[in-house]
């Protein structure tokens, strides 16, 4: 894969529409059909990815419009879990979700979504899917034994759902496990749990631990410190974490637990409508590198765009683009 | 024509009921309405709750679409607590008169153009007061507490303050245990009143806290926020055994956020009494599926005109001018400034408020308050009762959705005030404007509110006060919405 240093993307989602979100509505009081919804996802899919492609992103994502939320996509397709389709009054409200038995082993189809996102780019792409444990605290447990035994078989299929995704052409996949920070008492387990869902998979893998976006706003606050060690022990290529709207204090985390670990630096702040300023994402850059080298930085959001408008995520973008162009400069490799 | 009967007073209205469908077929058989105009009219009474408003006994509103060319709609609400014995049939000849295009205003003085109530000039008044409370309270001679409509704010209920101090302190314990109380603890009062909660509230944190070993009263950060620095200046006595703790803010409480970005998700604790129904609304109605929004228009009475003129000294054609300088902080004037506080007063008393409805026509393209747009309003609207009136709230909306970002992850939103909990409840009344010393009151459409925090991340609950018995105020309080 060629990528040029300090590679740019967003971490997942890109701007929901307020138009899709009314569409999505629609389909759920039954004023359209799944073909209509499915070809309104494919354009809004392309457009996303069209945008991210005009800014100049060097790794693009399908947008994710087809997910209601980071939960109920992965929900929907996991065999043995059982949804309430009437549970929801919103789209992005949760599904209420129960495990009654033994999760079997069968595909989610994700590939298909990859393939799609391959069709419409030829830059780097990356897929992102959510991992066990945010899955697991989703879920209704009336079978497993503890939360552990459930994540596990959750990452147990869902290690074949990568494996698939390798198969189909996925080079980078990321890993959205945001209730790592909501949970920190779980770490001990949920590496374990991480190391089995990326177990044999042959890819560029990254987890994405942010303090949550629900709603545009964070589930928690604290330190990235709860990660440190137990985190040394995931068998992943990248921790992808926010840093634009905490500030790079827990930067420092990475000079006392040196690690093999690259780093996916939110240098854009997805809670707030204010566009920042090419200097801005220089400096945070900048200040990474102070405790990690720069082949081993990706520039990235915060978290998902899903909660900004159009435009402002568009700008927002173009800002990262532009901000890591002065520190390619500065650093000789523009 | 549809009559709309509500029982409102805790008496029998029925003979004055009697007497309108009596008046209104007299006027009809006479000709002073045209079967047309009759087809058309909805009559409600007993609408008003306050006992001060801003109404006449009689007001008939008019449809229009946005053309400006007249719908056949009409409105007249009659409230039966103003009318006097034979009365009714000239109020209500005046009223649709007044209606009529070739009506000549003659026996009002309008002090601004229709307008959506939020930008009325009842507004202007609304805020002098609060940046000059201090001039009125001296011309009453009594605080503007007494005002309130139970005379007594609900805000300083010892027992409320203790639960709610209790409650705060439980979530501090939680936060501890989980590592993430954060070093700082910030709680803010939008609104602060005599700043008579605050101190209650910070006294018995303290002690709360003393008593059980913890050490959080050093770290709480209070910030006291108003948009009037006189009401800033007397709250502070109230809090003065803490006042290293409290910072006092001028702060727009429509957009807290604007005054404290840098505070945002840091907040723990946003707690206001009694601020949202204060602050500007509009008004909407639904009718034959179709929503129409509510335009007013202040005047005064020619009879008050003629009154003011003589008792100040003025020529008629001088006072509104002159109420235009009072607004501007002119109250010398008058030659004296107790003079112009007066002349203040008295226009405030004379003050009322015509209104006329024009049908929304694109919804999409409405100026919605901040949180709102089409499609919400129209999945709220989804479960409304198909004929009603209701409140917008644009300024309380506006406020609700620009602190919320405040709160920090585990933080909460504590709301007294009056609110319609439920959209049925406007089934049964309509409730404000109405007229208290110098300011404005009106029920707030919590059930709106509701719906737009949903879609925020946030579910809310009311509760009803139960502190106080008798009270009409409840609490809304926010919890996070997975």
């Amino acid at each position: 894969m060629n990528l040029p240093l300090l590679p740019t993307a967003i971490v997942g989602s890109y701007a929901m529409p307020g138009w899709l979100e009314r569409l999505k509505t629609d389909y759920f009081a039954r004023r359209i059909s799944r073909h209509d919804l499915d070809e309104i996802y494919d354009a809004a899919s392309k457009a996303a990815i069209k945008d991210q492609e005009i800014a100049g992103l060097d790794i693009v994502t399908d947008g994710e419009p087809r997910r209601d939320n980071m939960v109920d996509y992965f929900l929907e397709r996991l065999p043995g879990v059982q949804i309430d389709r009437s549970s929801k009054k919103f789209y992005y409200d949760f599904y209420d979700s129960v495990v009654q038995g033994k999760l079997p082993m069968a595909s989610l189809g994700l590939a298909q979504d990859f393939r799609f996102l391959q069709t419409f780019t030829e830059r780097a792409a990356k897929f992102c899917i959510t991992g066990p444990h945010c899955l697991t605290k989703r879920i209704r447990n009336q079978f497993y034994p503890s939360e552990e035994a459930l994540a596990t078989d959750i990452a147990k299929v869902m290690n074949l759902e990568l494996k698939a995704l390798v198969k189909a052409g996925a080079r980078l996949i990321q890993i959205d496990e945001p209730y790592f920070s909501g949970f920190p008492e779980d770490l001990s387990w949920a590496v374990k749990v991480l190391n089995t869902l990326v177990d044999g998979v042959d890819a560029r893998i990254s987890v994405h631990i942010c303090y949550g976006n629900r709603y545009g706003k964070p589930s928690w606050e604290g330190s990235y410190r709860y990660l440190f060690p137990a985190i040394l022990d995931a068998k992943v290529h990248q921790l992808t974490l926010e840093f634009a709207r905490r500030g790079g204090e827990d930067l420092d985390l990475f000079k006392e637990f040196p690690s093999s670990f690259e780093l996916g630096l939110g240098v854009i702040d997805v809670k707030i409508h204010d566009i920042e300023t090419p200097e801005m994402v220089a400096s945070h850059i900048r200040k990474a590198l102070e405790v990690m080298p720069a082949e081993k930085i990706f520039v990235l959001t915060d978290c998902g765009c899903f909660h900004l408008p159009r435009d402002v995520a568009f700008a927002k973008m173009q800002a990262m683009v532009e901000g890591t162009k002065i520190v390619r400069k500065e650093l000789g490799k523009s | 024509m549809i009559l709309k009967l509500n029982h409102l007073q805790g008496k029998s209205a029925a003979s004055t009921a009697q007497d309108v469908i009596g008046t209104i077929y007299k006027l009809l058989e006479e000709g002073h309405i045209d079967q047309h105009q009759f087809a058309c009219l909805q009559i409600e009474l007993d609408w008003i709750q306050y006992k001060q408003n801003f109404r006449e006994v009689v007001i008939a509103t008019q449809g229009y679409n946005q053309s400006g060319d007249q719908v056949p709609l009409m409105d007249v609400h009659v409230d039966t607590r103003q009318v006097v014995p034979g009365c009714l049939r000239a109020e209500l000849l005046r009223a649709i008169a007044r209606t009529q295009p070739e009506h000549q205003q003659r026996d009002r003085l309008p002090l601004e153009d229709f307008r959506s109530l939020r930008h009325s000039i009842v507004w202007e008044f609304n805020k002098l007061y609060w940046s000059r409370l201090k001039d009125w309270e001296q011309a009453t001679g009594k605080g503007y507490e007494e005002a309130l409509p139970g005379g007594v704010s609900d805000g300083h209920q010892p027992e409320a303050i203790a639960d709610a101090v209790e409650s705060f302190w439980n979530l501090l314990q939680e936060l501890e245990a989980k590592n993430q109380l954060p070093p700082e603890i910030f709680l803010l009062e939008i609104g602060v009143g005599t700043g008579t909660r605050c101190g209650l509230w910070l006294t018995k944190f303290r002690d709360l806290d003393q008593s059980r070993g913890t050490n959080y009263y050093p770290k709480l950060r209070i910030l006291l926020g108003d948009y009037s620095l006189a009401t800033l200046d007397i709250s502070r006595p109230a809090v003065k055994e803490h006042v290293d703790l409290c910072s006092f803010l001028v702060l727009d409480a429509v957009n807290p956020l604007k005054t404290l970005s840098f505070l945002r998700h840091k907040i723990l604790q946003v707690h206001s009494t009694n601020v949202y129904d204060n602050l500007p609304d509009e008004e909407v109605i639904r009718r034959d599926g179709h929503l129409y929004f509510v335009q007013v228009r202040a005047y005064l009475p020619m009879a008050e005109v003629a009154r003011l003129a003589t008792e100040f000294d003025l020529a008629p054609d001088r006072v509104r001018p002159m109420i235009h300088r009072i607004l501007a902080g002119g109250f010398d004037d008058l030659g004296t400034h107790a003079r112009g506080v007066c002349f203040w007063q008295e226009v405030w008393k004379a003050m009322r408020l015509e209104e006329r409805l024009v049908q929304v026509e694109d919804l999409p393209d409405f100026p919605f308050p901040d949180g709102l747009d089409a499609s919400k309003l129209e999945d709220i609207l989804q479960e409304a009762p198909s004929d009603f009136r209701f409140h917008l709230s644009s300024g309380a909306l506006e406020s609700f959705v620009n602190t919320l970002p405040l709160l920090h992850p585990r933080g909460y939103l504590q709301v007294q005030d009056i609110f319609v909990t439920d959209l049925n409840q406007y089934r049964v009344g309509f409730y404000g404007p109405g007229k208290l010393d110098g300011s404005l009151l009106n029920w707030v459409n919590g059930a709106l509110l509701k719906e737009v925090a949903e879609r925020a991340g946030y579910n809310v609950h009311f509760e009803p006060f139960r502190y106080r018995k008798g009270s009409r105020t409840s609490v809304l309080y926010t919890t996070r919405r997975e």
